[in-house]
């Protein structure tokens, strides 16, 4: 039977640990699960097992025999949520499509493409383009092409974020097949603790690039997982850093009411959301949960119906004027072509930094500039450095910044600290609390309880489309309480 | 502040234009010591004039393409814009409706452009496409494909006449007053205005722009809109300077157009380019030719090496950018 061996495996990139000596087995005919929070090492050890990067330290048996990194690379196959495939050619041409076959033709299917194709139920799809196919045929195929080539490896990354509930069935039932095989070994990496426990025989968590804990059978629950996942992870900014409870503001008027808000394409619906002054709510979810699509529907970049009141306006201006959203992904916040001032004050317009009839006052752009980095403590020379000479928690500091120049009421961010240093997380969060007690109010989209626990007052978590009722997080004694009631929180309807 | 300012602009001069502008220090002293007559300032003020009308539309093409965009029409506007001013004056239409009429034509040309992009989404490259050979038709159908040559008898004859072709004194033709204006105000549209900032914006990253609410669409429309003008203004220009036009007025224009642009620094993925760039930019193109039609160069030859020129300025400029090793914001 065959048996994949992880001994001590360690890899820094820079200064950073990505990991830090992780072992695991894993053996044909079992599912293993991989679960960590963002940052525990494992998008780098699905590179290193995949042979894209070689370890520092460590080695990687199959069946007992160091295996090559050109092995690997052959014989691993990591599927994707996304797989990187050719849209334009069908499914069977890219069955096909691979090095090593040779010969002036077109190639055509025979024999073994064909079985694989009936393996996977691909058949009624086969000649069809792959862009005009759903994901999980794009997965499938990703299968398929590990299957021709022999694979010995199968890992999922992720598999379904971005899969309907029925789409992921079959894409988990054929998953569920491959381990019957003695020969191969399937991993899924996956944030969704109820798909790890349902179809997984046993579960590694990664923590702070090493395996922390192994759970399986009766020890093998979400709320199991959700505590074991934030051990270690009490940031120093929690409780201590928190402004006294902010109470109702100067005026206690709702600042943003959501009722029967529900997405076109229904990635979420029916969201109820009531918002005052002095307020902090988080939405936990994982991707494709649709609470990226919320947020993102609130600041008016998805289409959803509904109703939205804005500071008392249901108008889009009212957005405009009160609202400002804050991206996940610095790229989709920043302007790559500006210095780190001119992104500060790139949402402002007159008369902050222009005069009525449009002359724009550099002068000013820059003081707000100066201005707005000392408040955000972004390290650099000086404001006319171009931005992307900034660090990756700097650049998020500017892209929280240039929201918070136009003086909002409610800010809309996407996780907050995401890919940051714990120094630049505590000063976001700081500034965050801070905004919130003057009188404004933070909705937060976060993927990691810690995060919640750090910086919300209430959370409510969404899945499948649906949000549930609210947890006040000063309830819990610590993240590891906060994630075990998080796991536990049903959803209405 | 003065010192911030300062600092921008020789920002964009050290790392952009002095490379061009050595470029064009060492072709000047090439072509001089081969030919005395090359640094006359007769010589430089005709290379001057012949140079105005392509940088003025080259002016507002380099808006379109800060603002992400690129139009490719310009060249056609520039000739029907021409035509139909001629046309309608021509036909009885007082000259100063008639200039209107040609000039409308331009931002009217530029603002369907701007709908046909931002409202039915069709990328601008295939809609400006599209309509540099609609336009040309129409140039062709309403012209009846004849040059026009408006008699000196036409009321407004006058008026006419000096627009492209006044001499004011030294001997200095009123093209190059009109490029020294054109440029004044497109440059401070660009690098002085709210506009200009916001513009930059949404050609540095389109996705951040509608995060920070940018009103992305109104911008386009006023920019090709520009674009269009600028493109009427230049060929009612030279259709003074000559005297007459012709339905096929323009078609060249393409080139040295986008050389320019190309040439002075903007960049076509958007949210960089400079007047004074785009201005040195033509300013090379033009040396170039000039200086080899004074050596014997034939045309052929001429557009041959002013393509590798074209060519080789943006490679230079891409491996200089990499051996800096940072990023060029030239922005504000």
């Amino acid at each position: 039977m065959t048996s994949l061996q992880v001994r001590g495996v360690r890899k820094h990139y820079g200064e950073t640990q990505a990991l830090r000596g992780l072992s695991l087995d894993a053996l044909a005919g079992e599912v293993l699960g991989i679960a960590g929070p963002n940052g525990a090492g494992k998008s780098t050890f699905v590179r290193i097992l995949g042979g894209e990067e070689t370890p520092d330290v460590g080695e990687i048996l199959l069946d007992g025999v160091p295996w090559s990194v050109a092995d690997r690379r052959r014989s691993v196959a990591i599927v994707h949520q996304e797989p990187q495939l050719f849209p334009n050619l069908t499914v069977t041409e890219n069955l096909l499509l691979k090095s090593g076959r040779d010969g002036p033709f077109r190639p055509r299917a025979t024999g073994r493409e064909l079985q694989v194709l009936s393996e996977l139920n691909l058949r009624r799809v086969a000649d069809r383009p792959l862009e005009s196919c759903s994901l999980v045929v794009w997965q499938l195929t990703e299968i398929g092409r590990a299957l021709l080539r022999d694979a010995r490896v199968f890992l999922f990354d992720e598999p379904n974020s971005a899969l309907t509930d029925q789409e992921s069935e079959q894409l988990f039932g054929h998953i569920l097949r491959m381990k019957e095989q003695t020969n191969r070994i399937v991993i899924i990496v996956s944030h969704r603790l109820p798909e790890l426990v349902r179809y997984c025989d046993r579960v590694a968590v990664v923590r702070e690039g090493a395996c922390g804990a192994i759970l399986m059978g009766s020890s093998l629950t979400e709320e199991g997982l959700a505590r074991e996942l934030v051990v270690g992870q009490e940031a120093g900014a929690s409780a201590a850093g928190k402004p006294g409870a902010p109470g109702t503001g100067p005026d206690d008027a709702v600042l943003l009411r959501l009722t029967g808000w529900t997405h076109r394409l229904r990635r979420f619906r029916d969201v109820e959301v009531d918002m005052r002054p002095g307020e902090i709510l988080t939405i936990m979810g994982v991707e494709g949960s649709g609470a990226r699509e919320l947020l993102q529907s609130i600041a008016g970049l998805e289409p959803a119906h509904g109703i939205r009141e804005v500071v008392g306006r249901r108008d889009a201006q009212a957005v405009d004027a009160f609202l400002a959203y804050v991206p996940a992904d610095r790229r989709t916040g920043l302007f790559p072509n500006f210095s780190i001032a001119a992104n500060l004050a790139a949402r402002l317009g007159a008369p902050a930094v222009a005069t009525w009839w449009g002359r724009l006052l550099t002068a000013r752009l820059y003081a707000i500039g100066r201005q707005l980095m000392a408040q955000f403590q972004i390290k650099a020379r000086s404001p006319g450095q171009p931005v992307g000479t900034l660090s990756g928690g700097n650049q998020q500091k500017v892209s929280v910044g240039s929201a918070s120049a136009k003086k909002p009421r409610i800010v809309v961010i996407e996780e907050p600290t995401r890919g940051v240093d714990l120094g630049t997380k505590v000063e976001i969060y700081h500034q965050l609390r801070q905004f919130a007690h003057e009188g404004n109010a933070v909705l937060a989209f976060c993927t990691e309880v810690p995060e919640v626990f750090d910086l919300g007052q209430r959370v409510r978590v969404m899945s499948a489309g649906r949000l549930s009722g609210s947890f006040e997080v000063a309830a819990a004694r610590n993240v590891q309480d906060l994630a075990g009631q998080l796991a536990k929180m049903t959803i209405p309807g | 502040m003065q010192a911030s300012r300062l600092n921008i602009l020789r920002g964009i001069f050290l790392r952009r234009l002095s490379g061009l502008i050595a470029a064009i220090v060492v072709t000047m002293i090439v072509f001089t010591t081969i030919n005395g007559f090359f640094l006359t300032p007769l010589n430089l003020i005709g290379l001057l004039r012949s140079m105005s009308t392509f940088t003025i539309v080259a002016f507002g093409e380099t808006l379109v393409l800060v603002s992400g965009e690129i139009d490719l029409s310009v060249g056609a506007t520039y000739g029907l814009a021409a035509m139909s001013f001629g046309l309608l004056w021509m036909h009885g239409t007082p000259f100063v409706v008639a200039l209107a009429a040609g000039l409308l034509v331009g931002v009217l040309i530029g603002l369907l452009n701007a709908w046909i992009t931002t409202v039915v989404r069709v990328p601008s490259f295939i809609t400006t496409l599209g309509m540099l050979s609609l336009v040309q038709g129409v140039t062709f159908l309403v012209s009846n494909s004849q040059s026009i040559n408006p008699p000196s008898k036409l009321p407004g004859y006058g008026v006419f006449g000096a627009l492209g072709g006044l001499e004011f004194p030294f001997g200095i033709p009123i093209q190059i007053a009109w490029l020294a204006a054109v440029a004044a105000i497109i440059g401070f549209v660009l690098h002085g205005t709210l506009f200009g900032f916001r513009l930059a914006a949404i050609g540095g990253n389109p996705q951040a722009a509608r995060v920070a609410a940018l009103p992305i669409r109104r911008y386009k429309l006023w920019v090709f809109a520009i674009a269009g003008a600028c493109a009427a203004l230049a060929g009612i220009l030279d259709f003074s300077f000559i005297g007459s036009t012709t339905p096929s007025a323009g078609a060249n224009l393409t080139f040295p157009v986008f050389a320019a642009v190309i040439i002075g620094g903007a960049s076509l993925s958007g949210g960089r380019g400079t007047i004074v760039g785009t201005l040195i930019g033509a300013f090379f193109l033009s040396l170039l030719s000039n200086g080899l039609s004074l050596l014997g160069v034939g045309a052929f030859a001429q557009l041959i090496f002013v393509g590798l020129v074209t060519i080789g300025a943006v490679a230079l400029d891409r491996w200089t950018t990499v051996w800096g090793g940072q990023t060029q914001s030239i922005q504000v």
